[in-house]
């Protein structure tokens, strides 16, 4: 009896630890965005002297004011609204729609559509022939260049086929009796049952669009085309650099207070959607990504 | 199973004629998403042959003229390429990054995902899981900008070192340190995200063999390594060698954001190295050889690691 009181006593203990290390583990993950949002309410000096830690001195709103009013950060973000809006939308579509006959075993030809989807997921073109692809088609600083490369991941598309196999074949079999044809199926029946399973995926894409910048990098120079994350590394590469050389910028203003607004700005979308959609986002990554 | 085999049948036994009149709209459907694959997947690929050309811009009308228009070279740009020098080191510095991820990154998740386990509170166990999880939804450019704050000379982490220790650390200028600030940053951001998937496993472990060997007796050590283990080794596998099969990627994203030239020496890769002379300087053919050897042997390794997989584990990513 002694013995296993003294387990019950080891194994609490334990849990204690344990739930104390994922409470440090916790802080690490959100100190350093608290050191952020304290540093962009923060006043210049205090910034320059490397004062903040995790709440603001001599609070300030002349970073957000600064950052807001900035042209440049203004059109930056609008483009990356319009291409998050838009690209989810067109890459749902694509998605949606060539999943629906790859969840079909009856369909024929799925086998060569889906070696065709694998083969280019493993394989990539390299971005020289991407590049040239854009260039010839004149696409070179448009919004479309940034979002044509994202428009179908093969991973969602896999992810919303397993979804859609999931659906109960009888279901499907009585609107075929009816007289429905696939697509009427679809529209009518398995997209009203697969609405998490659609704001899991529009949810992938948006996240991808929002935080991409790396087709940016290689199709845009114009910086009326730049996408918010763009604006930002350049904002976070000057900025760094005035920093160091320069603490206090002619206008009062630290470089370091900036990036901080800048940054705090551009992942607010992000933060505050998040919480709310975590359990679809989780779902849709354990349901997808692997073949039993 | 067999009423589903049963069930479709009659399509499956149909004359194509007959089959296609009734179900062409499932073809319908496929066309955007084919248009797509081909255009955009498939026919840049007759860019690769400029790995075998030497690029003249000049050679002819617009682009892709001139690129049809560029003499061929042959193999001349592979030799070159794996003759020199740089080659070895890109492809050294690149296997470094990799293995060290692989190293440090991939056991956290699993050690992260033992630990959320055994968290019985609920709420704070979907609070842990809310926070650990919210960095990965951060970009990579977010991310440096939040590093670089805290880490320059001027943020606060140096700031404390010089108030403690009179010294500091340079992590974006030493070359040895970078390379971990590059493995730590991807911790940061990925460690949660990454544990999700043993997470699942382990919650469908039968709860009765936990119980069965608490009877028996077994401490928690024991539990993990007779009950906790087994239970989600295939799904490790299965992780492993999904890494494996991407070991050339060791984060071109990340470190195209977060390098400078300062570092170049440990921390650049095959792909930032093909993107500062194919997009920065031009050099097509160079970048298009470079990049070519690198989606050859990338490919081969993911399709080899998941036939292994696959026929080892019985599980496959297709």
């Amino acid at each position: 009896m002694k013995a296993a009181a003294q387990k019950q006593t080891a194994e609490r203990v334990g849990r204690t630890i344990n739930g104390l290390l994922l409470f440090i583990l916790a802080l690490i993950c959100v100190l350093p965005f608290m050191h952020m949002i304290a540093k962009s309410f923060s006043g210049a000096s205090a910034v320059s002297a490397g004062r903040i830690t995790f709440w603001p001195l001599d609070a300030t709103l002349n970073t957000y004011r600064y950052v807001l009013q900035d042209g440049l950060f203004f059109s930056s973000f609008k483009n990356s609204v319009t291409i998050t809006l838009a690209g989810t939308f067109v890459a749902l579509a694509i998605t949606t729609m060539a999943a629906y006959p790859l969840s079909k075993q009856y369909f024929r030809g799925r086998k060569v559509i889906l070696m065709l989807y694998v083969f280019t997921m493993l394989f990539y073109g390299g971005m020289v022939s991407i590049y040239i692809f854009m260039r010839s088609l004149n696409l070179l600083n448009t919004l479309l260049s940034q979002i044509i490369p994202l428009a179908l991941s093969q991973y969602n598309l896999f992810i919303m086929k397993t979804f859609f196999e999931g659906i109960p074949e009888p279901i499907e079999e009585s609107a075929h009796i009816d007289g429905a044809g696939p697509i009427r199926t679809l529209v009518s029946i398995v997209l009203p049952l697969s609405l998490p399973s659609l704001a899991t995926i529009a949810l992938f894409y948006a996240v991808a669009y929002w935080n991409s910048y790396y087709h940016a990098m290689l199709f845009v120079t114009r910086a009326d085309v730049k996408p918010l994350q763009m604006y930002l590394y350049e904002l976070i590469t000057t900025a760094q650099n005035l920093y160091e050389v320069d603490p206090v910028i002619a206008s009062g203003l630290s470089g370091g207070g900036m990036q901080a607004a800048a940054i705090v700005v551009s992942t607010m979308p992000i933060l505050m959607v998040y919480p709310f959609v975590q359990k679809y986002f989780v779902k849709g990554l354990t349901i997808g990504s692997v073949k039993g | 199973m067999q009423g589903f085999l049963k069930s479709h049948s009659v399509p499956g036994k149909m004359r194509f004629g007959q089959y296609f009149r009734r179900y062409w709209s499932l073809y319908l459907l496929s066309i955007p998403g084919l248009i797509y694959v081909v255009g955009y997947k498939i026919l840049p690929l007759i860019g690769l042959q400029l790995a075998f050309k030497n690029f003249d811009m000049f050679a002819g009308q617009g682009i892709l003229d001139s690129l049809f228009k560029s003499e061929w070279v042959g193999l001349k740009h592979f030799e070159s390429i794996f003759r020199s020098r740089n080659f070895t080191h890109l492809l050294a510095n690149t296997l470094t990054i990799s293995l060290m991820k692989l190293a440090i990154n991939f056991p956290l998740a699993i050690v992260l995902a033992l630990m959320l386990n055994e968290v019985k509170n609920r709420i704070f166990a979907r609070v842990t899981q809310t926070v650990v999880y919210m960095p990965h939804f951060l970009s990579w450019v977010i991310i440096h900008g939040i590093f670089v704050t805290l880490l320059s000379s001027n943020g606060v982490v140096n700031h404390t070192l010089r108030a403690v220790s009179g010294k500091t650390i340079d992590f974006y200028t030493n070359p040895q340190i970078f390379r971990w600030l590059l493995v730590l940053t991807e911790s940061w951001k990925e460690t949660g995200w990454s544990a999700i998937v043993y997470l699942a496993g382990l919650t469908a472990i039968d709860e009765e063999l936990y119980d069965a060997a608490y009877v028996d007796g077994a401490g928690y050590l024991k539990r993990l390594w007779h009950v906790t283990l087994p239970g989600i080794i295939p799904i490790i596998s299965l992780m492993l060698l999904l890494r494996m099969g991407g070991i050339l990627g060791a984060g071109h994203e990340q470190i195209l954001v977060m390098y400078n030239s300062t570092v170049y020496a440990t921390a650049d890769v095959l792909s930032t190295y093909i993107y500062r002379i194919g997009i920065g300087k031009l050099d097509f053919s160079v970048a298009t050889a470079l990049g070519l050897f690198e989606s050859t042997v990338g490919f081969i390794l993911m399709v080899s690691c998941n036939g292994i997989s696959r026929k080892v584990l019985g599980r496959s990513l297709w």
